[in-house]
């Protein structure tokens, strides 16, 4: 607003409402408040909650070409300096305590941008077992800024908006838009937004501490794993010959990997080792449901690092309630493997040093990668 | 398993054999901490500020892709899997669609190979410059010496994503591998575009290899910290540039030939040291290689279609019989791979089980070998130079 003294000279700034006028001197006099919104949305510190995606495109708004030091605005890595935070990538329910926490620990007055689709609504993992639908399900978001990911520019536009926002709630001006209702496209998990007046208070205290905010740190040494039983195991193409000799098999199909004895699994491995083959490729489970119970099979593959690249691959089939030797004693790239089917299909492997969970929070209920798992299994109060 | 490397699960860093009057530090590193490049999260057990053991967790960004996978057609999930590993999604697109054609046995044109080798290398120099700008950012700090780097190389990054903007429409989620081909052809005048980028580029590469190899601080920061030695980089399954920088002579692009890298020379660019610094020249040296691979791709592009099998109209019309494959493909993170099995019948358009083989877990996991010894600030040093995205790790 521009005011305009007697000699007719005009002081133009936004904060500026009256003028005083003393002989000689024209003082302009602005608000407390007005000074300090002035100030705050001139120098938005971010705290960039990067995730995934958004994240490297957050990057890119901080380097050259957008550049958001422009308006004022820093990256600080820390909530306890920042005044907003960005949300950039999908939140996962392992993240959500986390994300919640360092919004918590941000002083006041603080601001929140929901960048990229994943933030907003959770894209297209929202029916999926291990994502929060929307961040605003558990925080109060001020912009939202679509896009899969959104250009730098876009979030420079966002950003701009947040200081729109900011100057018109300050002047009384600001109105929030209508919200588009919910169609009935949007399914996934029915979680209230945060600032929903309807949503249920008790959601977030009670629930959250039985959805495992704080999953516990695995237990030293303490593993649970059934006793040493052996596996069918299985090689591939030129690799004929030493199964056909030594391991005795002879079904070998066209589209895929021979499957190999349960309890000639290991003596596998660790011949193909010393031929050198020596890179662990994949450990890949998959299940197998059966009126019977739950059959699995694990896949192998071993590479050698040179000319040829030459791949081996065997196949080991579990019944119901069987268990398949680990590899970690031969490969140390085993560990992580096996850990991971272990944490989504539930398939035990014997004498691994340490199986635990390694993807999903240790007191997760269930294996999500079996075929009866649901994806959209609710986990609340994240999702 | 190792003398040098005693290993994360031996007696030497069981905590109850640690003397008790060593006043142990437990640090959290993560899962938010900026240089930890995405959400993972150490947790650092210290001696002061010396590291005697880490353990790792990752499964923050564990979002069921490969669930996801599973509940979508065949030609539905290459937009999925660009969000993988998201420095590098043109190569995660191949490693999909490649692994699909395998399995529906469908032939892939000439010059759709050639366009897919031409975006692979592309992307890993976009790929390497981002990790040289967040490595040196690991470094120097956001308001230290490591801003500058970081402000060069994403500039040079985001030369490369226009010139896949121009292609694709899309500045780094490109949905443009389809099953047997590529979906958007090469517009008129783009080869002009490339040439100018890449020359722009190479005169700029003397600058980052001589950092990499002569700046005093990199140096210091680098040389000698993280040694990988050549027996766990293979126990690991450690590939691509970390194998590389161990001392094994091995690159997929040579060893195994797919797209048009029969028809093209790979130099493969190694180093023994097995160190920070080893990681990071290699990664240096492979840009000056890729350019070039570009530039012998753009001239030798044949012509022809683009794609091999009918247009997609809807995507149930892929069905297979049962079946498995697997296809690995050199990615700048290493071997990145798609295991497919096909369950057949009514299931037959969708993937029974489709697993990602992510490079960027075993990289981490080498973490818990190589970190005790070292303080906290080397740490971050060698999290970055094993150049990990959690995309990929957590899928």
């Amino acid at each position: 607003m521009a005011v305009i003294d007697e000699s007719g000279q005009a002081y133009d700034h936004p904060l500026y409402t009256t003028l005083i006028n003393v002989p000689g001197l024209s003082v302009a006099v602005a608000s407390i408040d007005q000074l300090l919104t002035w100030g705050a949305k001139n120098a938005l510190y971010i705290f960039p909650m990067a995730t995934s995606c958004c994240g490297i495109e957050f990057m890119a708004t901080a380097a050259a070409r957008v550049d958001i030091d422009r308006i004022g605005s820093i990256v600080r890595a820390t909530p306890r300096q920042a005044d907003v935070m960005v949300i950039a990538g999908t939140i996962t329910v392992k993240m959500a305590p986390k994300v919640k926490r360092l919004w918590d620990q941000m002083p006041e007055p603080k601001w929140a941008i929901a960048m990229g689709s994943c933030a907003i609504s959770g894209d297209f993992y929202r029916d999926l077992y291990p994502t929060v639908p929307g961040i605003d399900t558990i925080l109060p978001v001020d912009v939202y800024v679509p896009g899969c990911p959104p250009d730098p520019q876009a979030l420079m536009h966002g950003m701009l908006r947040l200081q729109e926002k900011i100057a018109a709630k300050q002047a009384g001006t600001w109105r929030a838009p209508e919200l588009r209702p919910e169609t009935e496209k949007m399914h996934g998990p029915a979680v209230r937004r945060i600032d929903d007046p309807e949503r249920d208070p008790a959601i977030t205290a009670e629930q959250s501490r039985q959805a495992g905010l704080q999953s516990p740190d695995a237990p030293e040494g303490e593993l649970d794993w059934r006793g040493a039983e052996p596996v069918p195991v299985q090689a591939a193409l030129e690799l004929e010959a030493l199964l056909r000799e030594r391991f005795g098999i002879e079904d070998f199909p066209a589209d895929s990997a021979p499957i190999v004895p349960r309890d000639r699994h290991l003596e596998l491995a660790n011949t193909l080792k010393a031929m050198g083959y020596s890179l662990l490729i994949y450990v890949v489970a998959s299940h197998w449901p059966k009126p019977e119970g739950d059959t699995f099979e694990v896949a192998y593959a071993l590479r050698s690092p040179n000319a040829g690249a030459k791949l081996a691959q065997w196949r080991v089939v579990l019944q119901p309630g069987e268990t398949i030797e680990s590899l970690a004693s031969v490969f140390a790239a085993a560990d992580w493997q096996e850990r991971e089917q272990y944490d989504l299909l539930g398939v035990h492997f014997a004498n691994h040093p340490d199986l635990r969970r390694i993807m999903l929070p240790e007191n997760w209920q269930g294996h999500p990668l079996r075929r009866d798992y649901a994806a959209d299994t609710a986990c609340r109060p994240w999702r | 398993m190792n003398a040098r490397h005693p290993g994360p699960t031996s007696d030497r860093y069981r905590l109850e054999q640690m003397d008790a009057d060593a006043d142990l530090m437990v640090l959290n590193f993560g899962p938010q901490h900026p240089s930890t490049h995405g959400v993972f999260r150490i947790k650092l057990i210290l001696d002061g500020e010396v590291v005697v053991r880490a353990i790792p967790y990752a499964g923050y960004l564990h979002r069921g892709v490969e669930k996801l996978l599973e509940r979508l057609t065949f030609a539905q999930g290459v937009p999925i899997v660009d969000k993988n590993d998201y420095v590098a999604p043109m190569t995660n697109e191949q490693a999909l669609v490649m692994a699909f054609e395998k399995l529906l046995k469908i032939e892939v044109p000439r010059r759709a190979r050639w366009m897919r080798t031409i975006f692979a290398e592309l992307q890993r120099i976009a790929s390497h410059m981002l990790w040289l700008g967040t490595f040196a950012l690991d470094m120097g700090g956001a308001l230290g010496g490591g801003s500058g780097v970081f402000i060069y190389t994403f500039r040079e990054r985001d030369y490369i994503l226009d010139l896949f903007e121009m292609v694709t429409g899309g500045r780094f989620h490109y949905n443009t591998h389809t099953i047997g081909g590529n979906r958007h052809d090469i517009p008129p005048g783009w080869d002009r575009e490339v040439t100018k980028v890449l020359d722009l580029i190479e005169s700029r590469l003397p600058e980052y290899e001589a950092m990499s190899s002569n700046n005093a601080i990199f140096v210091a920061r680098t040389k000698g910290v993280g040694v990988i030695d050549k027996e766990l980089a293979l126990g690991l399954g450690l590939t691509g540039p970390i194998l590389r920088a161990s001392g094994v002579d091995f690159d997929l692009r040579r060893d195994a030939p797919y797209h048009a890298y029969d028809e093209l020379k790979v130099n493969v660019a190694t180093a023994t040291a097995g160190d920070c610094q080893a990681r990071a020249q290699v990664r240096v040296a492979e840009l000056r290689d890729s350019i070039r691979l570009v530039r012998q791709g753009l001239a030798g592009l044949p012509e022809g279609g683009i794609n091999g099998g009918k247009p997609i109209k809807m995507p149930q019309q892929f069905k297979t019989m049962t079946g498995q494959a697997y296809v690995g493909i050199d990615t700048p993170r290493g071997e990145l791979g798609t295991f497919v099995v096909a369950g057949g019948g009514d299931k037959g358009t969708a993937p029974y089980r489709c697993k990602i083989r992510a490079p960027s877990l075993h990289a981490l996991s080498a973490l818990p070998w190589i970190l005790p010894g070292h303080t906290v600030s080397d740490v971050v040093v060698i999290l970055g130079s094993l150049d990990p995205i959690m995309g990929e790790v957590d899928r």
